[in-house]
């Protein structure tokens, strides 16, 4: 009996220990997972905390882009940045069935335009575009621009002036090959200041310059007089915020300089242009024999104010402007005041593939047969006219020579391959009142075909 | 050009001018520090009504918030805050030095020195609080894991760091060597720096690290009272120290932005009964007694030092034990 007391109490005792020892090592084993159970936390969570450092460090690097709005760099917070765009314009002239060849016909580079554009600290803008078109090299574009407020920029150097509406058109968003017989009368790009804006939620827009003024059509970079030119512009798009509206693309408004031009005999017209038809003749000039005697030149006010619409609904689009200046002009010192007129209408039809527009159009899909995509087609039709005022002829001016009235009519299909090359095909033909020996100057007809790659 | 266009020309210049002045719209940007999300959120939309109706003027807010330091980097870099609410006044001096984009007396210009609300440095601990963490020398204890941020990178940690080191000071024999060798310790046993105050709240709350959180006392009363009184409990040491968190205006961009005169009101609203309210709600000590006294059932009393009292100041606290080669980093790459 003892014995088996004996091995019982071993037994107990045996299963106690056996007990104690299976529970401290569970506790062991507890203890053991927990511990890994929080390295492996921490290992999740160390790699959490580098992944963003990690994304941190990429949101603040500099972003690199390529696309069909041109190249760029720019700093995570968009404050600095620089970017790279241009086009080229290659072309084919060709002029049918005039025996005076008022033009040759040939291919050239009508455009060549890199454009750098920067911006620094938010607001702070610089535009540098030079032109390397038709072997010459011209600084279109230079200025700088603070954009302190939607309402209020401030800009200084070399730009349009805001007065024609279709010179303020890109040369990659026009219509034709080249633009109208009214840009004849405005200035194309001149040196000084201007304040700009867009109010009331981008229905207005104003611009007001401070220029150095330049004869009509021509580009200065500085001046031969002290006198500066003021040059304003103000624009309605009143229904540009009410989608759906069938006024929303409607915008009118008016344009004007007023300055003092003094002329000095030159080859280049003793501060007055020629005008030119589409085919890039000159059709008119004052009279100009480089001397004192016997050149016409711009003596003192000049004055220009051109009211302009355009409008842009579905597949129609409409763009009209009307000029009229009148320069002060002396020769051998008689004075007289020159009006000059000029208006063009515009109309437009988006055939397939998208919509006109201000801008152009951006088709919808590129071209690629394959997938689809034919681009978009657009026709086009145009009628303009120029008319110099009587007061220039026969002193001012020889209606043997220059012509008294240009009236050219033009049609114009343009398929844009994509938003970054489109091909322009136009034909212009342009009618004279007087500017030959005999009656009237022989009608210009030029056919013109563009190659336009932009980016 | 005769006098008439040139007269035409000003005209017309200010006449843009007027019209773009006048169709300004008036957003703040606040630059903040971490934890300080909700009691801005509530802040701004108490503030934004009470503007409207005392001018007629809406203001829409843009917030920022990240480590203190951090932020004030940014805002050095170019990060156009109106007014900055940061962790520590050190952040909104460096500000003044190295971008001089507010004058150096910033401080003087509100009541308190510009801190309109106060806080202080507790503990966070698991329900139950199993380690038995009590104060901070519990903290050094060999197997405890603690969560705090990076003193480099976040205010509430340079609170954190000198909260303990001005502990060990003030206990019997302590010494600038006993301080160290306390804080030393306490680093050796933090698995994890995270950048802000919130990214540590992060790590202990929700990823589930660590044994104590040294945590901001708004902080922590935020996420016991997010995460239930059940997970959590708040252990408030024998001594900490009085985090006076300051707010100002950041004086150039505020001007150029033409939001000097609603920046300004933005952070003297903070001091009516109204904004030390919205403070208190949000865990934040207020400044105001009367206030103070119907939140006094959620801050208990605590012995608390001033930075003042103890370090001369964040002036010469901050190069001492947070500037390159400084204590911290001798202590912490030491590890």
């Amino acid at each position: 009996m003892r014995k088996i007391l004996g091995v019982l109490l071993v037994v107990v005792i045996a299963s106690a220990v056996a007990a104690q020892h299976l529970v401290a090592q569970d506790d062991s084993t507890t203890a053991r997972i927990e511990r890994l159970e929080q390295q492996v936390r921490i290992n999740d969570r160390l790699r959490e905390i580098w992944q963003d450092s990690v994304a941190t460090v990429l949101k603040a690097a500099p972003v690199i882009s390529a696309s069909r709005d041109g190249f760029s760099i720019r700093s995570a917070d968009n404050a600095f940045s620089l970017r790279i765009k241009g086009y080229v314009h290659s072309d084919g002239r060709y002029f049918l069935s005039d025996s005076l060849k008022p033009g040759t016909t040939q291919f050239l580079l009508r455009r060549v335009r890199p454009i750098f554009e920067a911006t620094v600290f938010k607001i702070y803008d610089v535009r540098i575009m030079p032109d390397f078109g038709a072997g010459t090299t011209v600084l279109q574009d230079a200025y700088i621009e603070a954009r302190f407020a939607p309402g209020f920029r401030v800009r200084s150097g070399k730009y349009k002036p805001p007065v024609g509406l279709e010179r303020l058109q890109s040369a990659t968003d026009i219509v034709f090959a080249e633009r109208g017989l009214p840009t004849n009368l405005v200035p194309n790009r001149d040196v000084g200041f201007q304040v700009a804006g867009d109010l009331f939620q981008g229905r207005v827009s104003y611009a007001a310059a401070l220029m150095n003024g330049v004869p009509d059509v021509s580009l200065g970079d500085g001046d031969n007089n002290d006198d500066k030119d003021l040059a304003g512009r103000i624009f309605f798009t009143p229904f540009r915020n009410s989608n759906g509206n069938l006024l929303q693309n409607l915008g009118f408004g008016v344009s004007g300089t007023l300055g003092n031009q003094v002329g000095t005999p030159t080859t280049t017209g003793a501060g007055l242009a020629g005008y030119r038809t589409a085919g890039q003749a000159t059709f008119f000039a004052f009279r100009n024999n480089n001397a004192l005697n016997g050149t016409t030149m711009a003596d003192g006010r000049i004055t220009r104010v051109s009211p302009q619409a355009n409008y842009y609904a579905g597949r129609f689009g409409f763009m009209g402007e009307y000029v009229k200046t009148k320069h002060r002009v002396s020769l051998n010192g008689v004075v007289e005041t020159i009006p000059v007129e000029a208006w063009q209408v515009v109309g437009t039809f988006g055939l397939f593939g998208g919509s006109p527009s201000f801008r152009g159009i951006n088709p919808k899909k590129a071209f690629d047969p394959k997938a689809g995509g034919w681009g978009a087609l657009e026709l086009a039709v145009r009628y303009g006219r120029l008319t110099v005022g009587d007061e220039a002829f026969p002193v001012y001016a020889d209606s043997t020579t220059s012509a008294r009235q240009a009236s050219g009519v033009g049609i114009g299909l343009n398929w844009y391959l994509n938003r970054n090359v489109k091909l322009v095909t136009s034909y212009e033909q342009t009618r004279f009142k007087a500017g030959a020996a005999t009656g009237n100057r022989e009608k210009e007809s030029v056919l013109f075909s563009r190659v336009q790659f932009s980016f | 050009m005769p006098k008439r266009s040139i007269i035409l020309t000003v005209g017309l210049l200010a006449a843009a001018g007027s019209v773009a002045t006048a169709q300004r719209a008036v957003t703040l940007l606040n630059v903040s520090y971490d934890p300080t999300r909700e009691l801005y959120q509530e802040y701004n939309t108490a503030f934004a009504a009470y503007y409207k109706q005392k001018t007629g003027v809406t203001v829409t807010f843009q917030q920022s918030h990240g480590g203190s330091g951090k932020q004030a980097r940014s805002v050095i870099d170019g990060l156009e805050a109106d007014v900055v609410t940061l962790a520590l006044a050190y952040d909104i001096d460096a500000i003044a030095q190295n971008a001089r984009l507010l004058p150096a007396n910033w401080q003087t210009r509100l009541p308190d020195n510009s801190s309109p609300y106060t806080s202080t440095i507790v503990f966070l601990v698991r329900k139950g609080n199993p380690k038995h963490i009590r104060d901070w020398n519990d903290l050094a204890r060999p197997g405890i894991s603690v969560i705090t941020p990076n003193p480099k990178t976040s205010g509430g940690a340079r609170w954190n760091f000198l909260a303990a080191w001005g502990y060990a000071l003030r206990q019997p024999g302590g010494t600038e060597a006993r301080a160290r060798d306390l804080v030393t310790r306490i680093y050796q046993n933090v698995p994890v720096l995270d950048a802000g105050a919130r990214g540590s709240t992060t790590t202990f709350v929700q990823r589930g690290i660590g044994d104590v959180l040294i945590a901001w006392e708004n902080e922590a009363l935020l996420a016991v009272k997010e995460l239930g009184p059940n997970k959590f409990d708040i252990v408030m040491p024998s001594v900490s120290i009085l985090a006076e968190p300051p707010v100002a205006v950041v004086d150039k961009n505020a001007g150029r932005h033409h939001t000097a005169e609603v920046a300004q009101e933005y952070l003297r609203y903070l001091y009516s009964d109204a904004g030390q309210d919205i403070i208190a709600r949000n865990y934040y000590r207020p400044r105001n007694q009367a206030v103070a006294a119907r939140y006094a059932n959620i801050f208990p009393r605590m012995t608390l030092f001033t930075i003042d009292e103890v370090f001369g100041g964040w002036t010469k606290a901050q190069p001492l034990y947070f500037g390159d080669g400084g204590i911290f980093d001798q202590i912490y790459q030491g590890r």
